[in-house]
């Protein structure tokens, strides 16, 4: 049997696997039609119904779930939901067991919530820095302006704020008013 | 990876136990493979999934014989919310007695239809991992409650009848 509490080892190992069989084109398919569409249907379902409140209730359960420990920070107001990982539960998972099979795991994330929030007629800013901290802001699509300055959305908890943010080892990827995995700049 | 004592899991969390929705994602990864790669590609799936990613753990049973596999289902089932499995060790093999599978009851509960094959891939999957650790492996039943066996070759079982392992339906 797969299990859930390895889940995101075994998930990692399966983008790999994608790439090795269908290129890039299949991982890309894998993160939208398997997870998007099929997976987290009830995360779409509850967006695209509700909004910002959606996400509040998608992610405060899910995240509780998966990160107990609360490494991580919800922000919301009426134009913006924001959340700051403070220690990845799944990217945390690989680090500690050194598992990677894939380029950048990190990329699933907008993989799947980057078409999800399109249809559900939002867009994303975001930064990763590999290290399992990262920060999400969503708007509706077409508000304008680049990234927000720093604590202005979640205040102390805002992740470019912790000192290993840009630690050795940290790369970021940055995306900025994004809905596809491909559209990051480094 | 981060433990590799005989009999235990070869990968750790800070939980203790794992997220059930996960297997929301599992059962729709083998719908998209289904769909995307055909049965063929499926069953490369587990093949490869079964010879890579479990390599740590096919290791641990090739090394530890029996009571690693006992061992590593033990840890295992403990560390998945919502099953009932006894696992029994004897002389020639280890049986899992899936009274309560986590995973189907999960993906039931909430809805979720199972893809028709989803059952087999306990037997192509073990099958790899088996047969990497110089073991054989078998299973009856299927859908929510079923029997694993992994044996040494001297226990000479049966060949596997894909016909004892239940389809998922709707």
């Amino acid at each position: 049997m797969i299990g859930c509490y390895d889940f995101c080892g075994h998930y990692e190992w399966t983008f790999g696997w994608f790439e090795r069989v269908g290129g890039h084109a299949l991982v890309r398919a894998y993160w939208d039609e398997a997870i998007n569409l099929d997976s987290q249907a009830h995360a779409r379902d509850l967006i695209k119904a509700e909004g910002i409140p959606g996400m509040l209730k998608y992610w405060g359960h899910t995240l509780l779930e998966e990160s107990p420990d609360l490494g991580f920070h919800i922000s919301h107001r009426e134009d913006v939901f924001r959340i700051d990982f403070h220690q990845c539960p799944s990217r945390g998972f690989l680090l500690r067991n050194d598992l990677k099979n894939y380029g950048d795991y990190c990329d699933h994330c907008m993989g799947w919530t980057g078409p999800m929030m399109k249809e559900c007629g939002y867009q994303i800013d975001h930064e990763h820095n590999h290290r399992g901290q990262c920060w999400w802001e969503i708007r509706p699509a077409g508000t304008p302006g680049g990234h927000a300055p720093v604590g202005s959305v979640s205040g102390d908890k805002d992740a470019r704020l912790l000192p290993n943010w840009l630690a050795p080892g940290a790369k970021l990827d940055r995306y900025t008013k994004a809905n596809d995995p491909d559209d990051k700049t480094p | 990876m981060a433990n590799s004592i005989p009999g235990s899991l070869p990968y750790t969390d800070t939980k203790p136990v794992g997220s059930a929705d996960f297997y929301f994602a599992i059962n729709s990864t083998f719908r998209f493979i289904l769909h995307r790669l055909g049965h063929s590609g499926w069953l490369r799936y587990l093949a490869d999934l079964g010879t890579g990613y479990y390599a740590p753990v096919n290791t641990q049973w090739r090394q530890g014989g029996l009571p690693a596999v006992a061992g590593y289902w033990r840890a295992f089932f403990a560390a998945e919310p919502g099953g009932e499995v006894d696992v029994q060790e004897l002389p020639d093999r280890v049986e899992l007695h899936v009274k309560v599978c986590p995973l189907i009851k999960h993906l039931r509960a909430h809805g979720r239809v199972p893809v028709k094959e989803f059952c087999q891939h306990c037997y192509h999957l073990g099958t790899a991992r088996a047969g990497a650790a110089g073991l054989t492996m078998r299973l009856c039943g299927g859908d929510g409650s079923c029997m694993h066996t992994y044996a040494l070759p001297a226990a000479k079982l049966p060949a596997q009848d894909l016909k004892k392992i239940k389809e998922n339906l709707p």
